[in-house]
């Protein structure tokens, strides 16, 4: 990790590398993953697209994406708006089953099963996956019952269960020591870092290897982002996170790997450091240092 | 310039809204006040002597000693106009005195009979005690004074006769004596019209005092009381003391109406006296009271709805109503969700939709005669139950009038909930029908509420289709859904068409309509505490 952190920090200084360098990249990336990311945790990413296409009826989402997600890390998604982002990750838990005439093509895998697959089970899959909305949306329900929501449909009745499950949970979204003492109070009546991070906890409750995030800090303010992130960093060493954001520096903070996106393609997905210090791609470069256009 | 001229509209725009509103609450007052005031009036009012017999006779009420104690009190005070009616009546109903001296002639004969005595004495007695017969009802059928005192004093001749001492006959002198003192203040020549107005009199008199002490109680109940509220007694005085003619002032003009004193047509009589009696000592008469009569609310209503109250018929209606919404709004939320979650916007959803909006605007009549000929005639012979309306079939009709303004209204409500609480149920693994119930549902029952506070004024308040499945006017308390019930919204109906006995108690109307007002705003005021309680709850302020 350490050798690779080192490589990284040396192309990112050197920062005008010759053309032929970034063609060679850019085919790696179009084979599969970055070679230096499969020498890292060799055939165990969890999420695997391959030529993965999403159509809303003739619209086309997101084409022909290719990429690897790997387990207890964070994987960013950035790109301008309307450039597929929010649509691929909610293909991973298929929230967009909910909008008619819907139609993919390619593979998209889970743990090595195609998720799309008549046969799968949606409810186990979401309850795998996951997912943190844009703008906190607990239940109009107490807080207790937010997080309980998820087990309880697993079928857990018994009362003390779902109270070490709640406890547990909450501690691990750091929200547990603010609503410790008023679990029965209305989640609507706490702030929106607190909504947010309580449904983290509520994410968290179903017991997911993979959360979703979809622009998780869009609506918080510094505050509240800053602990978001911090919670983050702490859930990564057990969960696979995967993080839609508009705001690249969150970006550049949080996530290993970070993978761009441009009208429905993947530009490039590479280590953080080096889409942030040496990008492959033109594209990438002119977006991240705001020349986009 | 341009700044002032927006202040200006800004201001008059306040201003207009601020009127609009004042009116409607002006108008909510205009409506809603003399509707409440003039109900109430059956609720609380001052109450008399014969208010007091009739609960304890009706409903066992009240405390029997004290009553029979002013029941004694008012019996002194009535006791005199009695006396000077009996007292006139004498010198005036010719046909009674006529009954009553035949009636003494023919108990004298039989007294004879029994005495044993010679048969030419015998024949002498009965001839004496037949001219006095005759003279008697001369006397009575006369208009002359000279011979009636002619007569009188024809038959007075016979009084010291031993032979009569200690008969029956004795009656005829009495008779006599009373008919000469009545006639001697009596102008003849008005007899007939004395006759008129003393039924007139009585008839009144009955209707204030009720029937008298010494009387036979008449079957009816509303004839077995008198006035039992002040303000009817106070009617019923007015009209005693006053009458109205219908005369012709000028010819070929309408006829006017005026009013005289009833003492008039009685002057120069015994009679004249008794109008300022009565007017004077009717308190005593009556003993009006104070009285809240909250058992109005509960009390069933006999007969018609002459005395008592609403009881019967604000059961039904509760039943009725809490029956209907039974019915409604399970099927109301099924189809409202079906069309929100589970449907995508074709054509028959198109036309369900349009479908349900005619259903809407469809008169109630209209589900009243479907009622009729689908609950009441084909569906309850269906199931096996006897066909007539009933309950049932009362409140599955007012379901489905219901219906409509149910499912638009949980539909919206449905609709109003945020998306992103259903996204985040479906991504914790819910299914479809379980994010329903358990996120959807409850988000959007506020909503859900005030379609069924919408529901429930209008169905507590329909008559039409109630009128051929389930509503009567007069009737038992229902022991079961398959009974036919009484309904505040049926009552009013009938009682302001077709009872006749219920025009004469006008309070009771009001009473009847300002109850299903209550009634209806009470269940508002409840949907509307519960649903407040309900968001409040939800979004924990």
């Amino acid at each position: 990790m350490k050798e690779e952190d080192k490589n990284m920090q040396q192309s990112a200084l050197n920062t005008k590398k010759s053309q032929n360098m970034k063609i060679i990249r850019i085919e790696r990336k179009q084979t599969m993953a970055p070679k230096s990311l499969d020498s890292d945790c060799s055939n165990c990413a969890v999420i695997s697209s391959d030529d993965f296409s999403f159509y809303y009826g003739s619209r086309m989402g997101v084409k022909n994406i290719t990429m690897g997600i790997y387990p207890c890390s964070i994987t960013a998604i950035i790109g301008p708006s309307g450039c597929g982002k929010s649509t691929f990750l909610r293909s991973i838990n298929r929230m967009n089953d909910l909008i008619p005439h819907i139609r993919t093509e390619g593979t998209l895998k889970v743990d090595g099963q195609d998720i799309y697959d008549k046969r799968i089970n949606l409810i186990s899959l979401r309850q795998q996956i996951g997912m943190v909305f844009q703008k906190p949306n607990p239940f109009p329900k107490s807080i207790f019952d937010n997080v309980a929501y998820g087990p309880r449909l697993q079928g857990i009745r018994n009362s003390e269960d779902l109270q070490d499950i709640v406890e547990q949970c909450l501690r691990s979204a750091a929200i547990w020591d603010e609503v410790k003492d008023d679990l029965k109070k209305s989640a609507l009546a706490l702030s929106g870092g607190q909504q947010q991070r309580l449904c983290i906890a509520r994410a968290l409750a179903t017991k997911p290897r993979v959360i979703l995030m979809d622009e998780p800090c869009s609506a918080l303010d510094p505050l509240a982002t800053g602990k978001i992130e911090d919670l983050m960093e702490q859930l990564k060493t057990s969960y696979t996170i995967i993080i839609v954001t508009h705001n690249m520096q969150q970006a550049a903070r949080v996530s290993e790997r970070t993978a761009f996106f441009c009208l429905g393609e993947l530009i490039e997905y590479d280590l953080t450091s080096k889409i942030f210090g040496n990008p492959a791609n033109k594209q990438t470069e002119d977006y991240i240092t705001g020349r986009f256009g | 310039m341009r700044i002032f001229l927006r202040t200006i509209f800004d201001k008059t725009f306040t201003i207009m809204t601020y009127l609009v509103v004042l009116m409607i609450v002006a108008l909510l007052v205009i409506i809603l006040g003399p509707m409440l005031s003039r109900g109430l009036s059956a609720v609380i009012f001052k109450d008399t002597i014969e208010f007091r017999k009739m609960q304890f006779a009706l409903y066992n009420r009240g405390n029997q000693s004290r009553i029979l104690q002013e029941t004694k009190e008012t019996n002194a005070f009535r006791q005199k106009i009695y006396q000077t009616i009996d007292k006139f009546k004498q010198g005036i109903d010719t046909e009674a005195l006529t009954e009553k001296v035949r009636k003494i002639y023919r108990e004298f004969g039989q007294q004879l009979r029994y005495k044993e005595l010679p048969p030419e004495q015998f024949t002498i007695l009965r001839t004496q005690a037949k001219e006095i017969r005759d003279k008697l009802e001369t006397a009575f059928a006369s208009q002359d004074k000279s011979e009636i005192a002619s007569c009188i004093n024809n038959v007075m001749q016979y009084r010291d006769d031993q032979r009569f001492k200690d008969t029956a006959a004795d009656g005829f002198f009495k008779l006599a004596l009373e008919f000469k003192n009545s006639v001697e203040k009596i102008d003849l020549s008005k007899h007939y019209l004395y006759v008129k107005s003393l039924q007139e009199l009585e008839s009144l008199i009955t209707e204030l005092l009720g029937p008298r002490p010494d009387e036979p109680l008449p079957s009816t109940a509303m004839n077995q009381f008198g006035a039992t509220r002040w303000d009817i007694a106070q009617r019923i005085l007015d009209k005693i003391l006053w009458t109205e003619q219908w005369v012709e002032h000028k010819p070929n003009e309408l006829l006017v109406k005026i009013k005289a004193l009833r003492a008039e047509q009685f002057a120069g009589t015994d009679i004249e006296p008794l109008f300022s009696y009565i007017k004077d000592n009717i308190e005593e008469m009556l003993k009006p009271k104070a009285k809240f009569y909250w058992q109005y609310f509960i009390d069933d209503s006999t007969p018609g709805h002459y005395f008592g109250g609403v009881g019967p018929e604000i059961l039904g209606t509760l039943l009725l109503t809490l029956l209907s919404m039974l019915f409604a709004v399970p099927i109301g939320i099924i189809a409202a969700a079906y069309l929100t979650e589970c449907s995508s916007e074709n054509l028959i959803i198109k036309i369900i939709r349009m479908c349900i909006n005619t259903l809407a605007g469809v008169p109630s009549i209209v589900f009243g005669l479907f009622g009729l000929s689908f609950f009441v005639l084909f569906f309850l012979p269906l199931l096996g139950f006897p066909s007539k309306p009933c309950i049932l079939a009362a409140s599955l009709t007012l379901a489905i009038l219901t219906l409509p303004v149910m499912i638009r209204a949980s539909e919206e409500a449905i609709r109003s909930v945020p998306q992103t609480y259903k996204e985040a149920s479906l991504a914790l693994g819910a299914g479809k029908f379980k994010t329903f119930m358990k996120v959807t549902m409850p988000a959007a029952l506020p909503g859900i509420l005030t379609g069924i506070i919408l529901s429930l004024s209008r169905v507590a308040g329909e008559t039409a289709p109630v009128l051929f499945t389930g509503a009567v006017a007069l009737g038992p308390m229902p022991s079961s859904i398959f009974h036919s019930t009484r309904t505040l919204s049926y009552g009013s109906y009938d009682m302001a068409v077709g009872d006749r006995i219920a025009m004469m108690v006008p309070h009771n109307q009001y009473g009847m309509v300002a109850t299903l007002v209550i009634l209806i705003l009470c269940l508002n005021i409840m949907a509307i505490v519960v649903r407040s309680r309900m968001f409040r709850k939800l979004h924990g302020h």
